[in-house]
């Protein structure tokens, strides 16, 4: 497969604070990447210096076979973009901002602009300082996808967004990667990423720490088990059963998540414990990433 | 402190130099120019570097601060926040004031000590000398100045309005104040301005005039005591959206249709014509001053004093340019006195200034620049195109000037030389390039705006002192070369015309300080906050 974003041991250091360590990465075409890492953990960073805003400290980047830094003029001709905490010209209106980058482009195809306008029910009209935040969003999101570009970088995309136009937001995405395009977007919403994303790496403190399919994080089988019982319990008892990894005990009350077999919990509790109810669900990435990676160590 | 510097500089210039020919000026003419009799180098030093620059200073530091105080947490979006905690409006309010009111305070320390610490320092006697009554009268008058931006910034919310109004206040009174007391019978015009209870009784030469800083303090609590009505009375803005006049003409049915093809699709054509537009307010500003001021001059020449007129034309131009004044005796050296020695570089360098330091730093400053630089423009070409538009606003400023200047001269059947008007404008819309392209190199290199408006403004006051005070001392005055403002007047356009190689030294220094600019803005790490 052909990647369409690499990096080669990209390094940024902030004086002496290491923002992002030794990143390798590829994300081939056609996928929607997403990029997973607590607040402060080197994503907006990455992105920064795959878009030539800040150079690396060591390392390489390329968008679309191309050197990030000596082309990145050529790059941003087909690539689309929407900053974290996005901020735009609060005195244009929508219309006039995409005019603006429009221009800048060279042109764009207005009745495709109309047509994101409309599906995500964008005021173009009022000033961008007026709108709200997830009003300014959407305009964001317009100036990005508008050029239909062949890579899609988002930092934190849905922000602000209500859950109807998140859902609008993430069938736009399905529908770029469709036509073969690729979609890089970093998130600490793990849901969101999760409707959406083919693969995800997680960054933490600077490093990578892992890159997964989400079908293979969620094969891991972890699920999440909520017990009501008739009497109080311990935890004691639940620790001891093998997979038993994140419990919280209240009086009659166990949430756990879980990756052992089923049979070996419920043979723990017969007899023991009168059941009242059970309550069983697959584990979300939240709890996955929570689950395998909380303790990942990085440098501090 | 850069103030204190000056007067130290001031005083080593004068030190050196015969003064006989200030104290052998007629009396009317030294009272008009603030000279004592027994004028020596503390006198005139303290005259020209404290009771004008220095007090223009600190009088727009308190205007600043004063515009900031409500508007600017309005604009920013904070002052919400801060009523979020148990505080009333009022209290806010005041205690602003009351910071502003310290911190001018702590200015005016630093001036006072500066003024024994200079003297003392050279071994200049400064004999009954009042420098305390001088910077008190200062910091009243900056207090004043201060409280009025703050009374406008509550009434209003709008930052931009409060600095906008105080500062042409200010200006307009400065001048005022050195323009009514030429003409006969119109004295009195000038204490309607509040500079004239600053410097009207001459407090260096008298004492502290406690009627004049009475009025002003009491003029400054009034100010203040409305501040508070109107942060009180109205709703608070929200984050802060201005609206321009174009935006107010694009909503008019009868302009819309052409404002939308002017404000909407031109403006935002290139980043030059958006820059540009982003300045309006600014542009329109300054420009209508100029506009007004050099209208206005032409006819006042008629009424000023024969007998001053008369004295000032004995004189040798260079000694009347080292104090600010031209040749008053003809037309020209009466322009150059009133609006091309002072107000047009102090305009046209606020006008390019302010374009250079916010244009770059201000993108970042505001996080636009990623998504701006995320379309197909190189860094480069965003440098720029800025300079195109700042180049764009301070001719247009130039214009204004030209078309003013000339309308004056025509009013007062004055006979002023068009080209050479021209060519006067052209010069100072070239040295105002160079120092519009400092604030941009500074912009450029550190993407801090507010560095970059301070070392511009910084720079353009030492270097303008610079280039007035050394020529007064024969061994110095050839490195007055080394301040642009040199190839600015010093050719004396108005009556020679174009100086070509001036205004080549002027545009090659322009040129390279944008080439400067344009490789260190590609060179570094953009800011993601300001």
């Amino acid at each position: 497969m052909t990647a369409v974003i690499s990096t080669e041991g990209l390094t940024k250091h902030y004086g002496t604070v290491e923002a992002l360590i030794d990143l390798d990465l590829d994300v081939f075409a056609g996928e929607v990447f997403g990029f997973l890492g607590p607040n402060g953990a080197g994503k907006t960073t990455t992105i920064r210096t795959i878009l030539d805003e800040i150079r690396p400290t060591a390392g390489r980047a390329s968008i679309l076979g191309m050197d990030t830094h000596r082309h990145s003029v050529e790059i941003r001709r087909h690539i689309g973009y929407v900053p974290g905490d996005l901020a735009m010209y609060p005195n244009l209106t929508g219309k006039d901002t995409v005019t603006f980058f429009a221009n800048l482009r060279g042109g764009v195809d207005w009745s495709f602009v109309d047509e994101l306008a409309e599906r995500l029910e964008a005021d173009l009209s009022k000033k961008v300082g007026d709108l709200s935040s997830g009003n300014r969003q959407k305009v964001g999101l317009i100036q990005a996808f508008m050029n239909r570009p062949e890579v899609l970088i988002m930092d934190e995309p849905s922000s602000g967004l209500d859950p109807l136009m998140q859902r609008e937001f993430q069938s736009m995405v399905r529908e770029m990667t469709a036509e073969g395009r690729t979609v890089f977007l970093s998130s600490h919403t793990l849901s969101e990423v999760q409707r959406v994303a083919d693969r995800v790496g997680i960054i933490r403190r600077g490093l990578l720490v892992a890159v997964e399919t989400v079908a293979d994080l969620r094969s891991k089988g972890l699920r999440r088990i909520e017990f009501e019982f008739a009497t109080p319990v311990e935890s004691g008892v639940f620790e001891q059963v093998e997979g038993v990894r994140d419990m919280e005990v209240t009086d009659h009350r166990v949430v756990l998540t879980f990756d052992g077999t089923i049979d070996a919990l419920l043979t723990t509790i017969a007899g023991r414990y009168d059941v009242v109810d059970i309550v069983t669900h697959e584990a979300d990435l939240e709890e996955v990433f929570l689950t395998y990676y909380r303790d990942e160590e990085g440098p501090a | 402190m850069a103030v204190a510097g000056m007067l130290l500089f001031g005083m080593l210039v004068y030190r050196d130099i015969d003064l006989s020919f200030y104290t052998d000026l007629p009396e009317g003419f030294r009272a008009l120019m603030n000279i004592a009799e027994d004028a020596d180098s503390a006198g005139l030093a303290y005259g020209a570097i404290y009771s004008s620059y220095g007090t223009l200073t600190l009088a727009s530091l308190a205007l600043s601060m004063g515009a900031a105080s409500i508007a600017g947490e309005e604009r920013k979006g904070t002052f919400g926040l801060l009523l979020g905690n148990p505080v009333s409006r009022t209290g806010v309010l005041l205690s602003k004031a009351g910071s502003m009111v310290v911190l001018v305070g702590a200015g005016s320390a630093i001036l006072i000590l500066g003024g024994w610490v200079v003297p003392a320092i050279l071994d200049v006697g400064i004999g009954n000398m009042h420098v305390g009554a001088l910077v008190l009268h200062m910091f009243v008058v900056s207090v004043f100045f201060g409280s009025l931006a703050t009374m406008l910034g509550a009434w209003t919310g709008s930052r931009g309005m409060a600095s906008g109004v105080t500062a042409v206040v200010m200006v307009l009174s400065f001048i005022a104040v050195g323009l009514f007391p030429l003409v006969d019978g119109w004295e009195w015009v000038s204490e309607f301005f509040p500079w004239h209870y600053y410097d009207a009784s001459q407090p260096i030469r008298n004492g502290v005039d406690w009627g004049h800083l009475g009025v002003l303090a009491a003029s400054s609590a009034v100010l203040v005591a409305s501040a508070v009505v109107g942060v009180n009375r109205r709703d608070l803005k929200e984050r802060g959206v201005a609206v321009t006049l174009l935006d107010r003409l694009r909503a008019n049915p009868r302009t819309r249709k052409i404002m939308e093809k002017i404000a909407g699709s031109a403006r935002v054509s290139r980043v030059a014509a958006k820059t540009a537009s982003d300045h309006q307010t600014l542009t329109i500003s300054v420009g209508y001053v100029m506009l007004l001021m050099s209208v206005v001059i032409g006819p006042f020449y008629l009424l000023i004093d024969d007998l001053i007129r008369d004295f000032s034309s004995q004189f040798p131009e260079a000694v009347l340019a080292m104090v600010g004044y031209a040749d008053m005796g003809t037309a020209e050296g009466w322009y150059q006195t009133e609006i091309f020695s002072l107000t047009v570089p102090i305009a046209f360098l606020v006008a390019t200034g302010v374009i250079g330091s916010r244009s770059l730093a201000g993108e970042e400053a505001e996080r636009t620049i990623g998504l701006l630089l995320a379309n197909p423009i190189r860094r480069r070409t965003v440098v720029i195109e800025k300079s195109v538009a700042m180049m764009g606003i301070a001719t247009l400023v130039g214009l204004l000037t030209f078309v003013g200047t000339v309308l004056g001269s025509l009013m007062g059947g004055l006979g002023m030389s068009v080209v050479n008007v021209a060519a006067t404008c052209v010069l100072a819309v070239l040295v105002a390039m160079v120092f519009g392209m400092l604030s941009l190199l500074i912009s450029a290199a550190s993407g801090r705006a507010r560095l970059a408006s301070y070392g511009m403004a910084g720079a353009a006051l030492a270097l303008y002192v610079l280039n007035a005070f050394l020529p007064l001392n024969d061994r110095l005055a050839g490195f007055a070369r080394w301040s642009p403002f040199y190839y600015y007047l010093t050719s004396d356009p108005l009556n020679n015309g174009m100086h070509w190689g001036h205004a080549g030294v002027l545009a090659a220094l322009a040129l390279g300080l944008l080439a400067i600019s344009v490789v260190l803005f590609d060179r570094r790490d953009l800011r993601q906050t300001g």
